[in-house]
């Protein structure tokens, strides 16, 4: 009786528990300069992550791009920004690939080039280090 | 053995290295057009049971190879399909399918709602594993939990022709997906002796599968929380030299599912009750109902981020009010013995990456009980004469 009880406390203080005490600050989301989106939620976030949100409220294709899996800023974005450890992306990713059903975002080498393709590719949303700059990239403000 | 591990060997060897060389090219060849694949291929032995073979021998019968093709027609539209290549030994049919082949439009593409109908061949989206249990590298083990994922019902499981719609809807109480679907799956002779006895001469057929599933992601929250039903129905018809009647199978399934994701460790579990009712087919005019049940546990800890660690407990019975399988020699003359009706499995298994795109898996299996070896229906009582059986596998996949 005394096991189910805890048994039954650890399964619903579960639902409870948050996964947002990850380091701070986040890294910064931003988006090509005409995107028409000024903030989005963090699921709304996670649903373009995990493509299953594939245009702006516009109509325009989003162009979805991530950091090097490895990287210290890519481990800060899921944790803390699509509030997903990395390998529950990489399998979500996994899933889509092979069940034909959406691609995984598209990976670059670095912050630099990251910067670089947002300026440049109308519809792109990716992120940087935090104080990185971003120039004519627009920064999303990410809510809870 | 020698022969067929040195043919399957040439076989994959030549597969891979036609892949990897053609990978540039091939692999998102433009931006609406994916292109992707998979080759795997292993050795295993299940020394007392007739699950890989009948003979307990060491075999090669651990082959797996897809491709699979995405072909983004415009923002709504999407075609997709999977040629899948298995060789499994006694768990699956020998040779070639196709997994799926659809048509998807996305009806409703919102920040917070996204709806998508499928018509063709779908996937199977309703339980935790069943929409990635045909890919080796995005399957936790090698061999998943019997009692949900019975291997003999693989093809039939796998997806339907028919159509499917899946929902998910975002709020600030967290995420909620729908699905739906309604098909059937064309199921050959040998893949039904398969699942119901070697005997059979006859024609099997799914009139349908009706299935609905719902899970739901707490907003900030660590785990996910599912529910799935599913009803489904066969019929059997019998030829002139048949042992068997005419006879009609109805299944029904309630199952829920769970899953907590932690940094380094995941636990996920599916437990269901399903109805199996038989008219006809060991006699004319014989009807019987019972109700199975089963359930597993599946740790993951990641060792490494390249490393990781699986262990599952896997638990089923045939008849719920026979647990211990003690009708079953009552009601068959001492024919069937009591370990047919449950099974009971532990296993663990160790997978690790050595490139983005390479990986090897060892895989060990503690099993009492035979209640989840095929066929399903009328059990194959000669090879299957220990209550006790293991089982061990190693398989090395490439994707791309």
């Amino acid at each position: 009786m005394i096991k189910s009880a805890h048994l039954l406390f650890f399964i619903f203080s579960s639902m409870l528990v948050h996964a947002d005490n990850q380091p701070s600050p986040p890294p910064l989301v931003v988006a090509h300069s005409a995107v028409v989106v000024e903030r989005l939620s963090k699921s709304q976030l996670r649903s373009i992550y995990l493509k299953r949100q594939v245009i702006w409220p516009n109509g325009e294709k989003i162009k979805v791009y991530m950091l090097p899996a490895k990287s210290d800023t890519h481990q800060q974005f899921s944790q803390g920004d699509l509030q997903m450890f990395p390998y529950q992306l990489e399998r979500t990713w996994q899933k889509l690939t092979y069940s034909g059903i959406g691609t995984p975002p598209i990976e670059v080498d670095s912050a630099v080039e990251m910067l670089k393709i947002i300026q440049t590719t109308p519809g792109s949303i990716g992120y940087l280090p935090y104080g990185n700059e971003t120039n004519d990239a627009k920064v999303i403000e990410i809510q809870p | 053995m020698q022969k067929l591990l040195k043919f399957n060997l040439k076989l994959i060897a030549k597969i891979t290295l036609a892949l990897t060389l053609g990978q540039v090219p091939f692999a998102n060849a433009a931006d609406d057009w994916h292109w992707h694949g998979f080759v795997a291929q292993g050795i295993m032995q299940a020394k007392d049971s007739n699950f890989v073979n009948n003979d307990g021998d060491v075999s090669t019968k651990l082959t797996e190879f897809g491709l699979n093709s995405m072909w983004q027609l415009d923002e709504s539209f999407r075609l997709a399909g999977q040629l899948m290549y298995l060789d499994g030994g006694n768990r699956y049919q020998q040779g070639l399918r196709i997994d799926y082949l659809f048509l998807n439009w996305t009806a409703i593409n919102t920040l917070d709602w996204q709806v998508d109908f499928y018509a063709g061949r779908y996937k199977n989206m309703h339980w935790l594993y069943s929409s990635t249990r045909d890919v080796a590298i995005t399957r936790p083990m090698i061999v998943l939990p019997q009692s949900v994922y019975f291997d003999a019902f693989r093809d039939v499981a796998v997806g339907s022709d028919g159509i499917a719609v899946q929902s998910t809807y975002s709020s600030s109480f967290g995420e909620l997906d729908f699905n739906w679907s309604l098909g059937a799956t064309p199921t050959p002779k040998e893949q039904s002796q398969r699942i119901i006895s070697t005997l059979i001469t006859g024609a099997t057929k799914q009139d349908f599968v009706h299935q609905f599933s719902s899970f739901f992601r707490p907003s900030g929250s660590k785990s996910q929380w599912g529910v799935s039903l599913l009803d489904s129905d066969f019929s059997y018809r019998r030829t002139d030299t048949d042992i068997f009647a005419d006879g009609d199978f109805t299944v029904q399934r309630v199952m829920l599912n769970w899953r907590y994701s932690e940094e380094n460790w995941e636990l996920s579990s599916e437990l269901f009750q399903e109805r199996v009712s038989v008219n006809g087919f060991y006699a004319p005019g014989m009807q019987r109902t019972q109700f199975g049940q089963g359930a597993y546990l599946l740790a993951r800890y990641n060792l490494t981020p390249q490393t990781t660690l699986y262990a599952s407990y896997d638990h089923f019975y045939a008849n719920k009010d026979d647990k211990n399988g003690h009708l079953l020699p009552l009601q068959t003359g001492g024919q069937i013995a009591e370990y047919f009706g449950y099974q009971r499995d532990s296993a663990v298994s160790l997978s690790h990456n050595f490139t983005d795109n390479w990986r090897m898996t060892l895989e060990y299996h503690w099993t009492e009980g035979t209640g989840r070896l095929g066929p399903n229906v009328v059990p194959d009582t000669i090879v299957n004469r220990s209550k006790y059986h293991q089982l061990w596998a190693v398989q090395l996949m490439y994707w791309f």
